[in-house]
């Protein structure tokens, strides 16, 4: 039977390198899953992703397992460096479309959104059509998520995604369990209003 | 129950989650809306098509990036200082917000402003402190002006009937200051009350 995550967070704090290392191992894929599907871009989240590491390699010495669990302080140090991240960026956005409008040209290759299916491993046993037509799908439906606002966005994704419990979002993001419920509902709602060409 | 309750209760519908009750009217409530039953359709549809999406992959150079990328934060000893520098990064950034930009420029106009009338105060007590400690002489010779002054004044006031006992008055040399209280005492007790108080 697998260890649970505080008890591989006790050995490591007792200095069991190897006890961190399993830790990264088990959370690392739905991290960074986590991280790309909520700020749309693949290349940030693992960079994003290796950060939370760090601050949770950093942290580990105050860590303590009867506060909170071990999963959703890792979401909640990969939230708040995600919403950093989609602040900073808006920031040079920002920047950057005065600069465009004051020199009147510029580049437009990095405003086009990543495909995030594209890295996704494809299926041998489809039909063409409908493979394309699934991708095309995915693609909305990204483009669906990405387009959410980043309060409803946040806990659809850790709902839907990542499967996580009420209980465990409204932990992740400090929020009453209604409050929670009703951003989740709302979400799924503006997402259905969304894929209204698609489904 | 109408539609935009029952939209509120779709995702509890959906995840079973309803108390008897409500799953009831909701139920109620979809047998007899068209509309209802297909927008719940639609939600459950595009729920699962979310659920769906694959998981993306992290490279396989991850570990070893995240490893080395540790090393460095162990060797590295200004990682403290970088601490330290997020910290002034995350004060300024906090400046940058308007609320408290305007409410670190109030405070340092108001430390400024604490710091100038200190500043004068204690010059103030300086003067009064030079003034305590100047000559007797000097003291005695700011001080007797205003005696000879109120001393006229009384005698106008009072009349020549007390002249001798002013006059006994002010020759004692000593503590002016004292001489003219006493004086202002003596006019206010003798002085003629004939236009009333």
């Amino acid at each position: 039977m697998p260890e649970l995550d505080d008890e591989l967070m006790e050995r490591y704090q007792k200095g069991d390198e190897n006890a961190f290392t399993l830790l990264v191992r088990r959370h690392q894929q739905p991290l960074v899953n986590f991280i790309a599907r909520f700020i749309n871009d693949k290349d940030s989240a693992e960079d994003l992703a290796q950060e939370t590491f760090i601050r949770i390699f950093k942290a580990a010495n105050r860590y303590k397992s009867e506060g909170a669990h071990f999963k959703t302080w890792m979401y909640h140090i990969a939230s708040n460096l995600c919403k950093n991240e989609l602040r900073n960026r808006g920031r040079r956005d920002r920047y950057r479309v005065d600069n465009v409008v004051n020199r009147g040209s510029d580049s437009e290759s990095d405003t086009e959104p990543i495909d995030l299916i594209a890295s996704a491993p494809a299926n041998p046993e489809l039909q063409p059509e409908i493979a394309l037509e699934r991708k095309e799908l995915r693609n909305a439906i990204q483009k669906a998520i990405a387009e959410l606002p980043e309060q409803y966005r946040l806990p659809l994704v850790l709902r839907d995604l990542q499967g996580l419990s009420y209980d465990e979002i409204s932990e992740v993001l400090e929020l009453r369990s209604g409050t929670t419920k009703s951003r989740i509902n709302r979400a799924r709602l503006m997402l259905k209003e969304k894929l209204k060409p698609f489904i | 129950m109408n539609c935009l309750q029952a939209e509120e209760h779709f995702s509890a519908h959906f995840e079973d989650t309803l108390d008897y009750q409500t799953l009831q009217g909701f139920e109620g409530h979809l047998a007899a809306c068209e509309a209802c039953q297909h927008e719940y359709v639609r939600f459950q549809e595009s729920v699962k098509a979310v659920q769906q999406l694959p998981q993306i992959e992290p490279s396989p150079y991850f570990m070893s990036t995240l490893q080395q990328r540790l090393a460095t934060e162990e060797r590295d000893p200004s990682s403290i200082k970088a601490i330290a520098a997020t910290g002034w990064k995350q004060l300024l950034d906090g400046l940058r917000r308007p609320k408290w930009a305007f409410s670190g420029i109030m405070a340092l106009i108001l430390a400024a402003g604490g710091l100038y009338f200190y500043q004068e105060g204690s010059l103030f007590n300086q003067d009064a402190h030079q003034a305590l400690v100047a000559p007797t002489s000097q003291r005695q010779q700011t001080a007797t002006q205003p005696e000879v002054f109120s001393a006229q004044q009384s005698r106008r006031l009072i009349g020549d009937g007390s002249q001798a006992q002013q006059r006994s008055i002010l020759s004692t040399p000593t503590q002016p200051m004292q001489q003219r209280y006493m004086l202002k005492q003596v006019s206010y007790t003798n002085a003629s009350t004939s236009g009333g108080l």
